[in-house]
C-alpha cells in the first residue's frame, strides 16, 4: 500500500508540476498584479486596492459583465437544448443518423476565429452574404450589426458553435439507456412525447448537469468570436469580460486592471460553476 | 512483479532527471556561452578581434506584410557576407495587433534584450528609456548619426536625448479616388468646405464618401482634431482639454450625420474600410504612407492622389500634417556594455543606418527616407513626398504621445458621439481623467 502512494505520488508529480507552472504560478502573479497600476513591465506602483474599486464604478466592466451574464443565458438554454433536441431525433431514426451526427458535430472543428471571420462577411451590410440575398429578391439591406442588435447576433454563432459538442455528448448518453425501459413503456402505451419527458431525460438528467455546467463555465471564455464579429463594439455594446480583459491588459497596456478583469473572470466561473452544481443536485438515475 | 515495479520506478527517475537536466542544461548553456563570450572578449582584446564569432539579434518590424521584410533580410545577408564572424538571427515580427510590444517588453524585463532593435520611439519606449535599457546614442563611441535630415532631431526625447536613429518617415492624408471625382463631377477637395461639399454629393450616390470605422477610427480622429484646431492645439496636451478636441469629435457627428461613412460604420475594422477604397466603393480614406503599398497592388495607385486635411483653424493651415518618424534603431545598453559585443553592434548599427541601406529599404517601401532621397519615384508616391517637404509643419499621431487608455477611450467613443449619446466634451473629459 505503502508503495501503491509512492508511485501516485510520483506519477502525479509532473501534472502538478506542470499545472503549478503554468496554472497556479501566474494565476497568484496575476492576483498580485491586480493591485499595481502597472503595464506589467517597467512601470509598476502599488495601487492598492485602486483597480478593485475602479472595478465597482467602471460602467463598461459593469455592461460587460451583464452581456456575459445573458450570453451565458442564450448559450445554457439554446446550445443545450437544440443539441438535446437534434440528439433525440437523431437517435430515433435509423438512416443516415450518421450523416447527421457528422454534420452537427462539424462547426466544433472549426476555429472560432474562422466562423468569426466567416459571419463578419456574413453580417456585412455593403457585401454581406445575408444583404446581397435580399437584394437579389428585391429587399433593402439590413443593418444587422446595429447597438441593440450586435449581443444577439454574437450568441448564434456562438451557439452554433458548440452545438455539436453537447449534441454528441447526450447523443451517448441517450444510446446508454437500455432498451428494454422503452419497451416496457411502450406495453404500458407511451406516446413519443410523454418517452422524452418521462423516461429520456430523466434517464440523462446527469450528462445534461455536466452540459449545462459545461456551457455556464464556458461562456466566461467567450472571446474570439466577439473580438473578431464587433470587437466589443459598436459603442460596448457586445463587450464581454473577455474582450474588455484583453482590451485593457493588451491594447492599453493597463495590465493591472487588466489582471482585475481577469480575477473577476476567474471568482464568477467558480461561484457560477458552484452554484449550478448546488442547485442541479438529484440523485443519480441508474440502470 | 517487484521487479517490473523497481524497473517502472527507475524509467520514471530517468524522464524526471532528464526533464530536469534539459532545463538545467539550456540555462546553463546560455550561462556558458555568455561568460565565453566575456571570456573571449578580454582574449581578443588582447589577440586578434576580428576572428572571434559574435552572436547578434536583431528584432524589428521588418516582417510579416511589411514590404521591407525582404529587402531587410538581404542587407543582413549582405553585412554577414562582409563580416563573417558575425552572425545575425533576425527575429523581426509583424507590428500587427501590437504583439511585438509584448514581445519587446517580455525580452527586455526577462534580461533576454535583442542587440539592435528597430522599434517605436513613442510613449511605447517611456519604461525601456528609463530604466536605462537603452543607449543614448550621441554618447555612445564609435556611432555615426551623421547625415540625416530633421528626422532625426525628432526623435529627440524630453531628457534632450536621443536613443533612436530613424530609418524612414510615414505621412497620413486623405487618399483620394481621382477618377470618382472625376466621374461624378466632385471637385478634389482642398478645402474644408469643399470637403464638406464632396460629402454631400457623394452621400447621394452609390459610393460612400469616406471608407472608415469609426470604432477604429484612428486616423479620422487625428485628421478632425487637426482641421478643427491646426497644429498648435493638435500638439497641445491632452490634459489642456482643448476645445479644437471636442470640436473635431463633434464634426465626425456632423459628417456622419451628412452621410459621409457607411451604416454599419461602427462595427467595420479598418481592414474592411480598405477593401471599400480599393474596390472603388468608397471615394475617401483617411491612411498613412504605408497605404499605397496595397493601392499598388490593387493596380489603382495612379488613380488615387493624396492630399492634406483641409484645415479651418484659425491660425492653421491646410499642409500640416500628421506623420514624422515614429520608429528607430535602439542598441540594447546590455549589450554595448558587453565588450565581445561592442564593435559588432556598432558596426552593424552604422550600416544599417547608412545612406545606402536606408535608401535601400526604404525604395521597397516608398516611405520617405531619413537620409537621402529616393528616385524615379511614380507621380502618386512623389506628390506624398512633396506633401512632407512643403508642410508647413508634421507632428507624431496623437496615440503616440499620450496615455494610451485615453487615446483608446477617444477612438472607440466615437460610434457613441456619432449616435448622440455622448459628446466629444463628455469624451474629451473622460479620457483625460483616465490619464492621472
Amino acid at each position: 500500500m505503502k508503495g501503491d502512494k509512492l508511485y501516485i505520488f510520483l506519477f502525479l508529480a509532473p501534472a502538478f508540476a506542470v499545472t503549478g507552472v503554468f496554472l497556479y504560478y501566474p494565476f497568484v502573479e496575476n492576483i498580485l498584479q491586480s493591485f499595481y497600476k502597472t503595464d506589467g513591465f517597467f512601470n509598476s506602483t502599488f495601487v492598492g486596492l485602486e483597480n478593485y474599486v475602479r472595478l465597482l464604478n467602471d460602467e463598461i466592466a459593469r455592461g460587460a459583465l451583464f452581456n456575459s451574464l445573458e450570453l451565458m443565458l442564450y448559450v445554457t438554454i439554446f446550445q443545450v437544448g437544440i443539441a438535446l433536441i437534434l440528439a433525440i431525433m437523431v437517435n430515433s431514426i435509423t438512416k443516415g443518423a450518421g450523416f447527421f451526427r457528422t454534420t452537427f458535430f462539424f462547426p466544433i472543428v472549426i476555429s472560432g476565429a474562422a466562423i468569426g471571420l466567416l459571419f463578419t462577411l456574413i453580417y456585412n451590410y455593403r457585401n454581406g452574404l445575408l444583404n446581397e440575398m435580399l437584394v437579389n429578391l428585391g429587399f433593402e439591406r439590413v443593418l444587422w450589426l446595429t447597438e441593440q442588435s450586435s449581443l444577439y447576433m454574437v450568441a448564434i454563432p456562438t451557439i452554433w458553435n458548440y452545438v455539436g459538442f453537447y449534441f454528441v455528448i447526450l447523443l451517448t448518453a441517450i444510446q446508454k439507456i437500455p432498451n428494454d425501459f422503452y419497451e416496457a413503456a411502450q406495453l404500458e402505451g407511451i406516446t413519443g412525447m410523454q418517452k422524452m419527458f418521462k423516461l429520456t431525460i430523466p434517464l440523462i438528467v446527469s450528462d445534461l448537469k455536466t452540459c449545462i455546467v459545461l456551457a455556464i463555465t464556458g461562456t466566461l471564455k467567450i472571446f474570439e468570436l466577439v473580438y473578431i464579429i464587433t470587437k466589443g463594439g459598436p459603442a460596448n455594446s457586445s463587450e464581454v469580460l473577455g474582450t474588455y480583459m484583453y482590451q485593457k491588459a493588451f491594447q492599453d497596456s493597463a495590465m493591472g486592471y487588466g489582471a482585475t478583469l481577469a480575477v473577476l473572470i476567474v471568482v464568477l466561473g467558480l461561484t457560477l460553476a458552484f452554484v449550478t452544481n448546488k442547485l442541479l443536485q438529484k440523485d443519480e438515475v441508474t440502470y | 512483479m517487484r521487479k517490473f515495479k523497481w524497473s517502472l520506478l527507475l524509467a520514471l527517475l530517468f524522464v524526471v532527471i532528464g526533464l530536469a537536466a534539459c532545463g538545467n542544461d539550456e540555462t546553463g548553456s546560455n550561462a556558458d556561452d555568455t561568460e565565453n563570450t566575456s571570456d573571449n572578449g578580454e582574449d581578443t582584446s588582447a589577440d586578434e578581434t576580428e576572428q572571434e564569432e559574435v552572436n547578434l539579434r536583431v528584432v524589428t518590424t521588418m516582417a510579416g506584410t511589411d514590404p521591407a521584410g525582404e529587402v531587410f533580410q538581404q542587407v543582413l545577408d549582405d553585412f554577414q557576407e562582409e563580416n563573417p564572424n558575425i552572425k545575425i538571427e533576425n527575429d523581426s515580427q509583424s507590428a500587427d495587433a501590437g504583439t511585438i510590444r509584448t514581445k519587446v517588453n517580455t525580452d527586455f524585463s526577462s534580461d533576454n534584450e535583442p542587440d539592435l532593435m528597430f522599434y517605436f520611439n513613442t510613449v511605447d519606449a517611456d519604461g525601456l528609456i528609463e530604466e536605462g535599457k537603452v543607449v543614448n546614442l550621441e554618447e555612445a563611441e564609435g556611432v555615426d548619426l551623421s547625415g540625416y535630415n530633421s528626422m532625426l532631431e525628432q526623435q529627440r526625447r524630453e531628457d534632450g536625448n536621443i536613443y533612436a536613429a530613424p530609418q524612414s518617415g510615414f505621412y497620413e492624408g486623405l487618399f483620394v479616388n481621382k477618377k470618382l471625382f472625376e466621374e461624378h463631377g466632385v471637385e478634389i477637395p482642398t478645402t474644408w468646405e469643399q470637403y464638406e461639399a464632396a460629402i454631400e454629393k457623394f452621400a447621394e450616390t452609390d459610393i460612400v464618401p469616406i471608407a472608415a470605422s469609426t470604432e477604429d477610427s484612428y486616423y479620422v480622429v487625428e485628421h478632425y482634431i487637426l482641421a478643427a484646431g491646426g497644429m498648435e492645439n493638435y500638439t497641445a496636451d491632452l490634459a489642456d482639454k482643448k476645445e479644437a478636441w471636442s470640436e473635431g469629435l463633434n464634426n465626425i457627428k456632423k459628417h456622419a450625420d451628412m452621410g459621409a461613412f457607411t451604416p454599419d460604420a461602427a462595427t467595420i475594422d479598418l481592414a474592411l474600410a480598405q477593401e471599400l477604397f480599393k474596390q472603388e466603393q468608397a471615394a475617401m480614406i483617411f491612411e498613412g504612407s504605408w497605404f499605397w503599398g496595397q493601392l499598388e497592388e490593387a493596380g489603382m495607385g495612379e488613380d488615387v492622389t493624396v492630399l492634406p486635411m483641409p484645415v479651418y483653424a484659425e491660425g492653421g493651415e491646410t499642409g500640416e500634417l500628421v506623420g514624422g518618424a515614429s520608429q528607430g534603431w535602439f542598441i540594447s545598453t546590455k549589450s554595448y556594455e558587453d565588450e565581445a559585443k561592442k564593435d559588432a553592434v556598432v558596426s552593424l548599427f552604422n550600416y544599417l543606418t547608412s545612406e545606402e541601406t536606408i535608401v535601400k529599404i526604404a525604395e521597397a517601401t516608398g516611405q520617405p527616407p531619413a537620409k537621402g532621397e529616393l528616385s524615379d519615384l511614380p507621380d502618386y508616391l512623389k506628390a506624398g513626398h512633396d506633401l512632407v517637404k512643403n508642410a508647413p509643419s508634421v507632428a507624431l499621431p496623437i496615440n503616440d504621445r499620450i496615455y494610451p487608455e485615453s487615446f483608446t477611450h477617444l477612438r472607440t467613443s466615437v460610434p457613441e458621439i456619432v449616435s448622440g449619446d455622448k459628446t466629444g466634451e463628455e469624451v474629451l473629459e473622460k479620457a483625460v481623467e483616465m490619464a492621472k
